[in-house]
């Protein structure tokens, strides 16, 4: 049998992860699955269960200078209506899961299951999210991208637990998310494509891909972000499918129960062709 | 509010059903729900390997509360084996293993949290065989014949008119290979049996399709007297064929603890044990060869049809005649040449799913035709309309289709209401939209003599003193309004409002072997006997004192059939329908969004029509899962998708609004004419969705599901 | 284990066990209410959904300690609200009941949506119950049920 800790402050805890140990608990979606058993038989976490997701101080989410702040606690369907949210992190939130595993289930959490195939980590991987770590001893900040290092795999210290997520504010002129899953709803996803970009006099000034469930950890380039820098819009489609295909070459993407990874690899491209063009009529 | 059945109503008005506000309310209760006095609980402990033999099981210390029985515990005078259509499944693995999943033993104590550390502390050695897992495997006997020594539990022919002499006739023959996989039924319930031991007796609580099925499966191996096994159906969660004979399987293990501990036992299936281990639809392979004159007419087909069964027979021969008389769906083709094979493999026994036989048939027939059809540069749908049956026309076991078939006026109908024609003028083919179309029909009744030879149903009404009456027999209600339609059928003789027609879920201690819940028999043949018995007790009750009338099944004296060699009227009386699905397939990610979706059907005549737009519906969306997500892949000697998140069924998100129709066409021997309808419902739109997909991409579409994967296949290879 | 203080359907509640005891244990075995039902077990059915504090939820991904201060409504606490009669009476009307397994998941995702939106399309109704699996009635009636809800239930959202 193992405890579950219900801490009333984020301090207390913090102190309780740092001796404990505890597993961070947030809307509990992936953990109660992952540990599922069967009908009155208690999940079987293997470690005590640290309960955060009623904390007030984890459920905000606020706007500050050029930033937007998340907290750990927010959910799902917070994240969508709050009016400061971007555009793409509430299409990616909106299409995961149901109704009601909205109502429970946070993108901090989603970023600590660190699946591939995590579409709030695609997405936030395309607005250079940033976490902050807090543990009992310090604070730090760890770049999303930096965070996840393989499938279920972070660099979170057993001390630490997500408390925030934050988002630099950004302009684009034109951004695209898209998911494809195994159906229309409540759907794992096959692959995830998160993009953003802008243009300046006709030209690409920047853009930002991101592709999920098609390598290990979400896929992200900026050396071939770098190399579309410049691109005159007019010419963009002519170089799409030579910029889908660098895509190509990083990706690796596995056949499972789900999907193919041949069928991964030819949809992943043709969505980043799409948006390509995308850009090049909207700019 | 609830509507009364009045004299002037037609039957098919539709009423609420009698079971909707008791669902609604949440107060149903289901197996799960019903709690016993000192209950325990049971846990299925299975083998872990698809083939080989058990050399040991090795069991941990355990508290004495908690036993283990298996093959050894079989009481005296009992034998390991279930009486099912043959008697081949064990209770308990006796050392040899034939499917990863088999039943080993049946764990059983008071506390479910020791019951599963337990149960993982239980060790089993064995000495693996290669299995063979695909039909292909099975045939050529990999590892050696499991069953018998060809691998096959029936190898049928069937020969209509004179294929030979027609092939030679041929200008060109086409020849094509189509595929089914399997399906997983999904009912909201999971399996759930309580059993328990009181009053001499052996008394089962199930969640089930067949409360005598179980009863007689049971016999064998309790050593008990079938007057001393009493099933009690309990509101049952969805079935679909899954609990038409699993519960079997369940029953006669958890008998067994129950005889010996004489404690109440609950054997509930979780999700994924219900997902990995109990039976699945009866993957199909459909070879064809057909012959074409010189203006593409048809002269002859030879078929070659061959079914998964799995490593039991279970009810393997009974699927696979039905799917070889469905072979050629609606449509009389001069010559024909079947051969149909059951195979065995080292998988789960496949079983009853909706349909039984019939939407591998005629998914293998209508893309046939639509693939012909195309060869020949003819609409799909104008070419088939050139084949279908009439009154007097032979079926492919040499029967005689006894009805009016409707099928073009309902042509006309469907074709109408979904703009079929502009819409075929508008996507031309390869535009990534498509509109498609399925044919098809489904007998009604057990297949075969079955109805007369096996089950030979008896229904019994009685009329009580206060005035109501009560119907006692043994089909249930599960989900697709029974329970409303039997008493509907003898309110309506009896001029009773239904509310004072009492229907009980079954138990075999009080009610009539009426058969099983199956094989779209439940209206068209029992409905008929509750008729008939309605009509006797009204001749002789004067509402007043008790009287009972029974009724006993007649064949039509019409139908003639010969079960050696499946030749003759394989069915007394055929429901009929036609399918229409539109979609657009997206050319980035070759995902599919069903546009619409239309369908007509003959049921001879519908005995509330809000039931029966709701089974259409129901049918016709789960139909749709298995034409287009509804993966479901053998790795490893085990289901490789066996969670609700991974084995892919319809949300409310993932098609449109069906639009129903119904063709009236009253059938002498149905209720109020009413035919079967349960399974009609699900025959085609896998295959209207197909050949959709085929119109819209200009390919070949060959299998089923149709996911963005095969649809990449079929555009990658130009 | 962990001593749980909450409310539900109404009534102040208290329990004391496992706080990883799963939400639709301790409905379905400590407190006798059976309605929600387990389809599942891992989020994907809904058949166990409650709505806590006013939100749908799936029960059986819910741990006890969770629910320590939070307002649980489970299907026999809606049913005996104008609310919940209405939803129950326009589903029997509107033929959405079939098995009935997935009933008690799509009544409580009806009220959910009613209570956020009374008159929703039929696009909202479907959006709304994506995450309650039926087998049985392909969704039509169930969906028509919902809007007779929304139809004859002015007011009451």
């Amino acid at each position: 049998m193992v405890d579950a800790y219900r801490p009333d402050t984020l301090k207390e805890a913090l102190k309780i992860r740092a001796e404990k140990h505890a597993v961070p608990f947030l809307g509990g979606t992936d953990l109660m699955v992952q540990y599922r058993t069967q009908a009155g038989v208690l999940p079987a976490f293997p470690s005590p269960v640290l309960l955060l997701g009623h904390l007030k101080e984890l459920s905000y989410i606020r706007e500050g200078d050029d930033m937007l702040y998340i907290g750990a606690g927010a959910t799902l369907n917070q994240i969508i209506s709050h009016p400061a949210v971007p555009d793409l992190l509430k299409q990616a939130a909106s299409q995961m899961a149901s109704p009601a595993l909205r109502n429970m289930a946070t993108a901090a959490g989603n970023i600590g299951n660190a699946s591939p195939a995590g579409d709030v980590i695609c997405v936030l991987t395309v607005l250079d999210a940033v976490l902050l770590l807090g543990s009992a001893r310090a604070s730090r900040t760890v770049p999303l991208q930096e965070y996840i290092t393989g499938p279920g795999a972070s660099v979170l210290r057993e001390d630490e637990i997500i408390t925030e997520i934050q988002i630099p504010s950004a302009a684009f002129t034109c951004t695209m998310f898209r998911k494809v899953g195994t159906r229309r709803a409540n759907a794992l996803s096959k692959l995830s494509a998160a993009a953003a970009a802008e243009s300046d006099r006709g030209r690409i000034a920047s853009i930002r891909i991101a592709l999920g469930a098609v390598a290990p950890v979400v896929l992200r380039s900026r050396e071939i972000e770098a190399q579309a820098r410049g691109i005159p819009l007019k010419e963009l489609s002519r170089f799409s499918g030579e910029l889908a295909a660098r895509y190509g070459r990083l990706m690796q993407p596995i056949s499972d129960q789900r999907s193919t990874a041949a069928y991964r690899r030819r949809t992943a491209l043709a969505v980043v062709e799409q948006f390509l063009h995308q850009i090049a009529q909207e700019g | 509010m609830a509507q009364v059945v009045m004299m002037n109503d037609t039957i098919s008005s539709s009423v609420r059903r009698v079971d909707a506000v008791e669902k609604a309310g949440g107060y149903a209760r289901y197996i799960a729900d019903i709690s016993f006095d000192q209950l325990y609980y049971g846990k299925l402990i299975r083998t872990a390997v698809a083939r080989g033999y058990i050399e040991s099981i090795d069991l941990p210390e355990m508290p004495s509360e908690y036993r283990f029985f298996s093959v050894d515990d079989i009481p005296p005078g009992g034998e390991n084996r279930i009486e099912m259509i043959k008697s081949d499944w064990p209770v308990f693995t006796n050392h040899e293993v034939r499917y990863c999943g088999q039943t080993i033993g049946i764990l059983v104590g008071p506390d479910r949290q020791t019951l599963c550390s337990l149960a993982e502390k239980i060790s089993v050695s064995y000495r693996e065989e290669v299995p063979a897992m695909s039909i292909e495997e099975g045939l050529s006997c990999l590892g050696g014949p499991i069953h018998g020594d060809d691998n096959l539990y029936a190898d049928y022919r069937l020969e209509k008119g004179d294929a030979d002499a027609a092939f030679r006739k041929a200008d060109r023959i086409i020849e094509d290979v189509i595929e089914t996989g399997f399906q997983e039924h999904v009912y909201l319930e999971p399996q759930g049996i309580t059993a328990e031991f009181r009053g001499g007796k052996l008394i089962f609580h199930a969640s089930c399709q067949c409360p005598y099925y179980i009863r007689k499966a049971v016999a064998p191996s309790s050593a008990l007297d079938p007057d001393d096994i009493i099933v009690n159906q309990v509101t049952t969660g969805g079935a679909f064929g899954g609990k038409e004979h699993f519960p079997d399987i369940i029953a006669s293990a958890l008998g067994i603890a129950v005889l010996s501990l004489k404690k109440p036992v609950q054997v509930l299936f979780e999700r994924r044990e219900d997902m990995l281990w109990t039976p699945k639809r009866h993957p199909s392979q459909v070879f064809f060869r057909t012959a074409l004159d010189q203006q593409g007419r048809i002269l002859a087909m030879d078929i070659d049809a061959r079914i998964n069964a799995g490593a039991y027979e279970s009810c393997s021969c009974i699927v696979l005649q039905r799917a070889i008389f469905s072979v050629n769906s609606v449509y009389d083709i001069p010559n024909v040449r079947i051969r149909g094979r059951a195979v065995a493999t080292n998988t789960v026994p496949s079983d009853a799913f909706r349909g039984f036989g019939a939407p591998q048939g005629i998914f293998a027939a209508e893309m046939h035709m639509s693939h012909v059809a195309r060869e020949t540069g003819a609409d799909a749908s104008d070419f088939k309309r050139g084949y279908i049956l009439s009154k007097g026309g032979k079926t492919v076991t040499n029967g005689t289709v006894h009805e009016e078939v409707k099928l073009e006026s309902m042509w006309e109908t469907v074709s109408r209401e979904s703009g079929y024609y502009e819409k075929m003028r508008k996507y031309p083919k390869g535009s990534y939209r498509g509109i498609g179309t399925s044919w098809y029909l489904h007998g009604g009744g057990f297949t075969g003599s079955g109805e007369k030879e096996i089950i030979n149903g008896r229904v019994q009404l009685r009329g009580y003193a206060d005035g109501s009456a009560e119907i006692l027999l043994s089909n249930v209600e599960m989900g697709q309004g029974t329970a409303t339609t039997f008493r509907k059928i003898a309110g309506k003789v009896l001029g009773l409002p239904i509310e004072k027609v009492l229907f009980q879920n079954p138990s075999t201690a009080r009610v009539p072997d009426s058969g099983p819940t199956v094989a779209s028999r439940s209206i068209m043949v029992v409905g008929r006997l509750v008729e008939r018995a309605a009509e006797e007790l009204k001749q002789r009750w004067d509402r007043k004192s008790e009287e009972h009338a029974e009724a006993v099944y007649e064949h039509p004296p019409w139908v003639k059939w010969d079960q050696q060699t499946l030749q003759g009227d394989a069915y007394p009386s055929f429901s009929w329908g036609i399918c229409v699905v539109e979609l657009a397939v997206d050319p980035v990610t070759l995902e599919v969004e069903t546009k619409g979706v239309w369908a007509v059907h003959e049921i001879g005549r519908a005995i509330d029509e809000a039931i029966v737009h709701g089974q259409v519906a129901g049918g016709i969306i789960q139909a749709l899962g298995y034409g287009a997500m509804e993966n479901l892949e053998v790795k490893d000697g085990r289901f490789f998708q066996h969670t609700l998140s991974d084995y892919i069924i319809p949300t409310s998100l993932d098609f449109p609004e069906v639009h129903s129709f119904l063709e009236e066409n009253p059938y002498e021997y149905g209720p109020f004419g009413a035919k079967g309808l349960g399974e009609l419902v699900f025959d085609g739109a896998a295959a209207a969705f197909a050949d959709a997909v085929e119109h819209a991409l200009d390919r070949r579409v060959s299998r089923i599901p149709v996911t963005p994967e095969y649809i990449m296949e079929l555009i990658t290879d130009e | 284990m962990n001593e749980i203080i909450c409310r539900v359907n109404g009534r102040n509640t208290s329990f004391t066990v496992q706080g990883i005891k799963r939400l639709l244990d301790v409905l379905r075995e400590d407190l006798g209410l059976t309605a929600a039902k387990e389809g599942c077990g891992e989020g994907e059915c809904g058949a166990c959904s409650v709505l806590m504090n006013g939100k749908l939820v799936n029960s059986c991904l819910v741990p006890a300690a969770a629910v320590h201060g939070a307002d649980i409504l489970t299907l026999e606490g809606l049913r005996e609200t104008d609310r919940g009669r209405c939803i129950i009476e326009a589903f029997s009307d509107a033929g959405a009941v079939q098995c009935g397994f997935c009933t008690p998941g799509m009544v409580m995702a009806a009220e959910a949506l009613l209570e956020e939106n009374p008159e929703p399309s039929a696009e909202e109704i479907r959006l709304a119950l994506s995450g309650n699996l039926c087998r049985c009635t392909g969704y039509d009636m169930l969906v028509k049920g919902v809007g007779l809800a929304a139809e004859r239930g002015k007011g009451l959202w």
